[in-house]
């Protein structure tokens, strides 16, 4: 169904029908509750534009993913390597306004070409670069933040230290949801550090865009589900015990008729006794075919993890899922990809999520879902391209760094902008964290300039006063 | 680029006249094409004004932008634009996309060099005002002194109980709107109760109602049961939550890395205390904003007075930004935003990157107010490299002060021993040392206890030289930097740890004349980044080998480092080895020898022999470090509190350009809203930050809003609907009051009568106006404006949480005090500081009120059901009805758990299934079941389980029901 043109028959089945939301958006303020129309605000809406994508699958990469270790080849690296030059590292400009020198370090995972589009890329990620000629690959990033926490709320919500409504939020009040009995936008197992709710939060926004998180790190995602989905008892007595509310609330209901906030509390019920039938069925992922599985990897000791968690992401978003967040991440204040030392761990990780997002890649484009689906990789900022003083980590580096994008009608096999000669600073082609927003709100049928709300006296977007699309990365 | 034919022509015709000057010739030639096709898109009057800077004629960029002129003629080093093309500046760089060419940017500073010749002149229209003037906005309603008014008369002379409700159905009657019955007893008995106190009534609370209506009348029996719930220590909890959300109130700062505030609790106790013994809510907003400044009778009040300002430090702060200015910053703004939205229903926050754009708050006047908070300390220090807030000790009773302080002395005194104890110590390893430096005393690593890294197992950085030379050394040499190279080299331990704990980490060098004395080393642990400087050029305290680093914790298998660097020395930096010992790890005779002299025979591995004791220097050094750490953790503790304070520099503040710390513009003197200033603006003192004053100006007759703003609150707190119906926005952009001549009489009588909440509260609910029943919402006034009958409410999360537990009879009513295990004594910058809130399980019964208030993790009931976002100043909640609160309602452990106690309760209550669902009514829903609700629950029990399971099953499904959920 064209979310841009909802038919009456859908409008009815969805009044009431969001992820849960009964009814009545003007519930918001209790006050106007009565004057409210009774329209669900997860809906679908109309999108601004004919949109080239439905849905975003966010692979996070939580802690930064070094770009120069990666996908920005930088031949400088190794030529220089060890030799003490002048970077502007921005931690210490921002600490005291001096830079000392600093010594190269070389990439180290060995970089090659990939397909027919000849991109370059390192074998830390071996699986996914033979998905190179599907990628588009954006290697002038920049964004704001020197530390986890601020630069980790900017990737999500546009703004370091401000509360703002996260990007899923936005999209979620921006086009609502395709599906009843699921939430518009998940995130699975989120980091409570680093931002924690606040980047899957609906700030100002209605609690109806909060993003809704399966699963934590540290606990399996084999064991990630949506709270409170079973009832304790047996399927008969659940049955009748809430056959037994349904009798008394209608009891409670008859003295007070016409009361349309009642009555969405009462479909509420109805709507979480549907849920907790059909919700347990999506997220189960037992049900997919031995070779699916194998294909994310799931059933091996490194993989597993993340596998079921790509797994997952697939199958929310086959069921109207607007927007899927898979992280890669855990609660600690260093966290997966911050390597300030040993910058070798980072094969782990790799090892870690290599398989399931190749695996991802495969399983969307085989079953025709990339096509109206974006992919998008990366972390909150890139890696320095010399070495903390202790000669085996890098530092962050929010001034220029690489992440990519796939499927969703971005250009595939394509490689977009440039940091300079070492991978230090984006120069060419410069893409901001406001503009990839810009660009992916804009893939998704919506003008970031107006998806604005109206909050404490003025319209606020994700954007802020910022951002441009990119549309030079569209095919 | 598109341009009017207009332009077109006129630049043609000034392009023709000027043909002969060779400046212009450049300007059209070179510098025209350029700035219109990389610069116009975003400078022009035609496409848009970024920064409101326009390149598109001389005028335009001799005004400049938003910060300054452009381009100075003639100084292409002095111009802005050059800066930015140059992208020399990571804050200011043209064109954002990518740099322009060298030949383009070259071309640009020619052309100022020249004195920049630009022939095309201003013809666009002037940019227009923004937003209200001051002398518009005093014309504003919520910016005009408090209008006094009588209570108009009505006809209906019979209906109205009080001054408010004349105030009222005058306009019920203007408008000819019917006001609803009044409501029944048993409804207002409970409206009530969970109004004042957050709790159902007690089914004997009901029945004194009912008895004292026959015996007194209604009103009287009102009033009495008002009298009572506002003496309740209830009282204070629920009226405190709704300070709490406005105050923002929180347990840890969420944000980035999450730090665990250990001492908000007592702000918590503050605001309840503060309602329960009726503090004059003037009063109470003097405390928060400057009770470090304010008089105090005794240290009673001194306390209170401190912990109160805990209100200015409770934000959502990033700690960790790296840019430390810019944290200063942010956290000015976020007490401004507060401050505006909390006490003043304004949105000051619009004004931080330019004047306001709706209502008349210019810029000037926020950075007035930043100056002011500019000039207040919050932070602790300006350098750390995660910051932290001010932890103040506080004043003890009169009679434990001189017991504190004898012990604090105690303990300061043993501190100054211990140092001496350590000195003596050194100075005797130092003697040994020189005594073992001879030929022969090199030590195995495995012959040392704890973890030890000798120096080959370094990463080295740089052009290090192994050297014997001193003989004191660890395995088999050490490594010198040879005093060359400085700042090049480097060497990193990384330890494997085996287990988590704290470490005392000790590094070996050699030492001789001519060393380092400021070596520094970066230590990263599992709670950040220390950095220590070590003395090389004297012998190594311990052991005549080791300097210890400091204690820090690791975690199994972690990362962790410890980084030696010649950065900055002066004279030869030796590193030997690394080793750590645990913290209180068991004794062991290893460790016995390394905290001793070295040993004579290093190969020996067996116990010592008592001759191997502790030399006396480092008896007495253990002996007073044990005293200190017994008296530290068994004598009495100082209470500390979370507070701010005057800083130590006193100065007005910059205007930030465009709100970006980095871009300031004038300096603005401190001071107020100009447009809620009724006189001439207040001097503030040269030598204190002005917030007394500004705390004085807030509750001052000179401003009309914060009287008004309170008393709507509270009317919202009563009515669910303000009289502006937009509590936190009395702007432009806010809605009008309904009843402005009521809001006022209300100001003007809470000032009047002393800012006492208990009398406005009681006032307002002894109305016969919040005493009328709930009715279906009529056509003439569907959203009840006009408050002609009562508006169902819905229980906020508080509010079912506490109910569950008092009909579970649960409840653990316990009152005051901290609520977060472990946190009292617990560094918030750590781990385990952090875990506290990660690994959180929500299980104690106390009122929702004490519910560790965690920014990163909240209890689940909480986040279902639409409690406030505590990241900011919420004066009304969302309220949404969605699924999860039926999947938690119908699902959840929690609710099961506390029905089946519920349930027990019941069952112990009575004997028979009629009584028995008589008592459960009573107690979940405050009525009698109907007799339709008596056969469905009979039948129910007649079909299931007649036991426990089935009574579970009833009560928990009467915590689901409608009538539960909502008061009428």
């Amino acid at each position: 169904m064209n979310p841009a043109f909802p038919s009456r028959r859908r409008a009815l089945q969805s009044l009431g029908c969001g992820f849960g939301y009964l009814a009545l958006a003007g519930l918001a303020s209790q006050q106007n509750a009565r004057a409210a129309s009774a329209a669900n605000p997860l809906a679908p809406r109309a999108p601004h534009h004919k949109p080239r994508a439905k849905r975003i699958i966010f692979l996070f990469m939580q802690g930064g993913v070094s770009h120069v270790d990666s996908f920005d080849y930088k031949p400088a690296l190794l030529e220089q390597d060890g030799r003490m030059l002048d970077f502007n590292d921005l931690r210490s400009i921002a600490k005291d306004g001096k830079s000392p020198q600093q010594r190269v370090m070389k990439p180290l995972w060995n970089f090659a070409q990939h397909g027919r589009s000849g991109m370059w890329g390192s074998d830390l990620f071996p699986e996914i670069c033979k998905h190179m000629d599907d990628l588009c690959l954006i290697r002038s990033m920049h964004t704001e933040g020197i530390a986890h926490g601020p630069a980790t709320l900017f990737l999500h919500t546009g703004s370091t230290n401000f509360i703002r409504p996260s990007m899923g939020s936005w999209l979620s009040y921006g086009l609502g949801s395709e599906n009843e009995n699921l939430p518009a936008f998940v995130s699975l197992s989120p980091s409570l550090g680093n931002g924690g709710p606040r980047n899957y939060g609906n700030a100002f926004l209605p609690a109806v865009y909060q993003g809704t998180a399966i699963g934590r790190p540290g606990v399996p995602a084999k064991d990630a589900t949506i709270g409170n989905l079973r009832n304790p008892g047996s399927p008969e007595e659940a049955r009748r015990q809430f056959a037994l509310l349904q009798d008394l609330n209608a009891e409670q209901l008859r003295s007070k008729p016409g009361e349309s906030e009642l009555e969405a509390v009462i479909n509420s019920y109805e709507l979480a006794w549907r849920m907790q039938g059909a919700a347990p069925a999506t997220l189960d992922i037992d049900s997919e075919s031995p070779e699916t599985r194998a294909l994310y990897g799931i059933g091996e000791k490194t993989t597993d993890n993340f596998g079921r968690q790509c797994l997952l992401a697939r199958r929310l978003c086959e069921s109207g899922v607007r927007f899927v967040q898979v992280n890669y991440s855990d609660n600690s204040n260093n966290p997966a990809w911050d390597q300030h030392s040993n910058i070798k761990k980072h094969g782990d990780h790799a090892a870690a999520v290599d398989k399931p997002i190749a695996g991802l890649l495969a399983d969307l484009k085989q079953r025709g879902l990339l096509e109206d689906t974006i992919v998008w990789w990366g972390g909150e900022f890139g890696r320095t391209p010399y070495a903390e003083k202790n000669g085996t980590g890098r530092d962050h580096n929010p001034a220029g760094f690489s992440l990519w994008v796939a499927g969703g009608g971005f250009k595939p096999g394509h490689v977009h902008g440039e940091t300079d000669e070492f991978g230090h600073h984006a120069v060419t082609d410069k893409v901001h964290m406001h503009d990839l927003h810009a660009t992916l709100l804009h893939a998704l049928g919506l003008d970031h300039e107006k998806l604005t709300y109206r909050y404490a006296g003025r319209d606020f977007r994700l954007t802020d006063v910022h951002g441009h699309v990119v549309h030079e990365l569209f095919s | 680029m598109r341009r009017t034919p207009v332009t077109l022509t006129l630049a043609a015709i000034l392009s023709a006249h000027a043909a002969a000057d060779p400046g212009t010739d450049f300007f059209e030639n070179k510098v025209r094409p350029l700035l219109a096709q990389r610069c116009s898109e975003c400078h022009s009057a035609e496409k848009k004004v970024k920064g409101g800077l326009r390149l598109d004629s001389r005028e335009a960029w001799i005004k400049g932008g938003d910060t300054g002129p452009a381009i100075t003629p003639g100084q292409p080093e002095a111009s802005l634009l050059i800066e930015a093309v140059r992208y020399a500046n990571r804050d200011l760089q043209m064109p954002p996309k990518q740099k322009l060419p060298g030949g383009e940017i070259a071309i640009l500073e020619q052309w100022i060099a020249m004195g920049a010749p630009d022939p095309r002149s201003d013809d666009a229209p002037k940019t227009k005002q923004r937003g209200l003037s001051l002398e518009e906005g005093r014309k504003f309603w919520c910016y005009q002194p408090l209008h006094k008014a009588d209570p108009p008369n009505v006809q209906h002379a019979d209906w109205p109980l009080t001054a408010i409700d004349r105030f009222l159905l005058a306009r019920m009657e203007k408008d000819g709107i019917q006001a609803a019955p009044d409501a029944t007893l048993p409804v207002l008995a409970r409206r009530l109760s969970f109004a004042l106190t957050g709790l159902p009534p007690s089914p004997e609370q009901v029945d004194t109602l009912l008895t004292d209506t026959q015996t007194q009348g209604r009103n009287n029996a009102l009033s009495k049961m008002v009298d009572e719930l506002l003496a309740s220590p209830h009282f204070g909890e629920t009226w405190g939550s709704h300070w709490l959300d406005i105050a923002r109130f929180a347990e840890s700062s969420g944000g980035g890395r999450t730090l665990l505030f250990k001492d908000a609790w007592r702000y918590r106790d503050y605001v309840r205390e503060s309602f329960n013994s009726g503090l004059p809510i003037h009063q109470f907003i003097r405390e928060q904003i400057a009770g470090d400044l304010l008089p105090h009778k005794d240290t009673d009040e001194q306390r209170r007075h401190l912990i109160a300002t805990g209100f200015l430090a409770l934000g959502p702060t990033n700690y960790e930004e790296q840019y430390k200015q810019q944290l200063r910053f942010d956290i000015i703004d976020e007490q401004i935003d507060t401050l505006g939205r909390s006490l003043l229903g304004q949105t000051l926050g619009c004004a931080r990157c330019h004047d306001h754009k709706f209502d008349p708050v210019p810029q000037h006047d926020y950075y007035a107010l930043a100056g002011i908070f500019a000039s207040t300390r919050t932070l602790h220090n300006y350098t750390d490299n995660v910051a932290r807030w001010i932890t103040h000790p506080l004043p003890a009773a009169p009679e434990d002060e001189p017991a504190l302080q004898a012990h604090e002395q105690h303990i300061a005194s043993l501190q100054s021993e211990l140092k001496a104890a350590q000195t003596a110590l050194a100075k005797a390893s130092k003697n040994v040392a020189e005594a073992s430096s001879s030929p022969g005393r090199p030590i195995a690593p495995s012959e040392l206890p704890g973890i030890v890294l000798d120096d080959q197992d370094a990463k080295v950085v740089g052009q290090w030289k192994h050297s014997t030379h001193v003989r004191s050394y660890v395995g088999k040499g050490y490594l010198t930097d040879d005093n060359k190279e400085k700042g090049a080299c480097t060497i990193t331990f990384t330890p494997q740890i085996p287990k988590t704990a704290r470490y005392d980490l000790r590094l070996a060098y050699a030492h001789a004349q001519g060393r380092a004395n400021n070596v520094r080393i970066n230590i990263l642990h599992a709670d950040g980044e220390d950095t220590v400087f070590i003395d090389q050029s004297g012998p190594p305290p311990i052991d005549g080998r080791f300097v210890s680093l400091g204690k820090f914790r690791f975690e199994k298998d972690g990362a962790g480092y410890v980084l030696i660097s010649n950065a900055d020395t002066k004279g030869y930096v030796t590193v030997d080895a690394l080793q750590l010992i645990e913290e209180d790890a068991p004794p062991s005779p290893a460790l016995a020898t390394t905290t001793g002299a070295p040993s004579k025979n290093p190969a020996s591995k067996t116990p010592q022999p008592p001759k191997e004791k502790d030399s006396p220097e480092r008896a007495r050094v253990k002996s007073v470090e044990a005293e200190i750490k017994n008296l530290t953790t068994k004598g009495p503790k100082r209470d500390t509190a979370m507070i701010v304070r005057e800083d130590d520099a006193i100065a007005d503040t910059q205007i930030r350009v465009r709100g970006i710390e980095r871009q300031r513009g004038p300096s603005v003197p401190r001071g107020f809203l100009q447009v809620a200033l009724a006189g001439p603006a207040p001097a503030l003192p040269a030598k204190q930050s002005g917030r007394l004053e500004l705390a004085e100006w807030l509750v001052s007759s000179d401003n009309p809003l914060t009287a008004r703003v309170l008393v709507n609150r509270v009317w919202f707190w009563l009515f669910g609907a303000g009289i502006v119906r937009t509590v936190d926005n009395f702007g432009t952009t806010g809605e009008l009051p309904t009843h402005p001549e009521l809001l006022d009489h209300l100001a003007l009588q809470f000032i009047q009568e002393g800012w006492n909440l208990k009398t406005l509260v009681r006032e307002i609910v002894l109305s016969r106006a919040w005493q009328l029943s709930v009715q279906p919402p009529s056509k003439q006034d569907p959203e009840n404006h006009l408050f002609a009958r009562a508006n169902r409410r819905r229980l906020n999360a508080e509010e079912i949480r506490d109910a569950i537990l008092h009909a579970s009879g649960r409840i653990d009513l316990a009152q005051g005090g901290p609520n977060i295990a472990g946190a009292g004594d617990i560094d918030a910058n750590t781990s385990s500081a952090q875990n506290i809130e990660y690994a959180y399980q929500f299980t104690d019964l106390r009122r929702s009120f004490y519910t560790p208030a965690f920014r990163n993790k909240r209890l689940e009931a909480f986040e279902v059901f639409d409690f406030a976002n505590i990241n900011q100043p919420v004066g009304q909640r969302n309220v949404s009805t969605v699924a999860p609160q039926a999947l938690y309602l119908l699902n959840s452990p929690f609710v099961r758990d506390q029905a089946r106690a519920a349930a027990q309760r019941t069952m112990a209550l009575a004997a028979s299934d009629p009584e028995r669902i008589d008592a459960a009514y009573m107690r979940i829903l405050g009525r009698q079941p109907s007799e339709r609700e008596r056969t469905l629950c009979t039948q129910y029990l007649a079909t299931n389980d007649p036991g426990i399971e089935g009574w579970t099953q009833i009560h928990q499904m009467l915590f689901a029901s409608i009538d539960f959920r909502y008061l009428d």
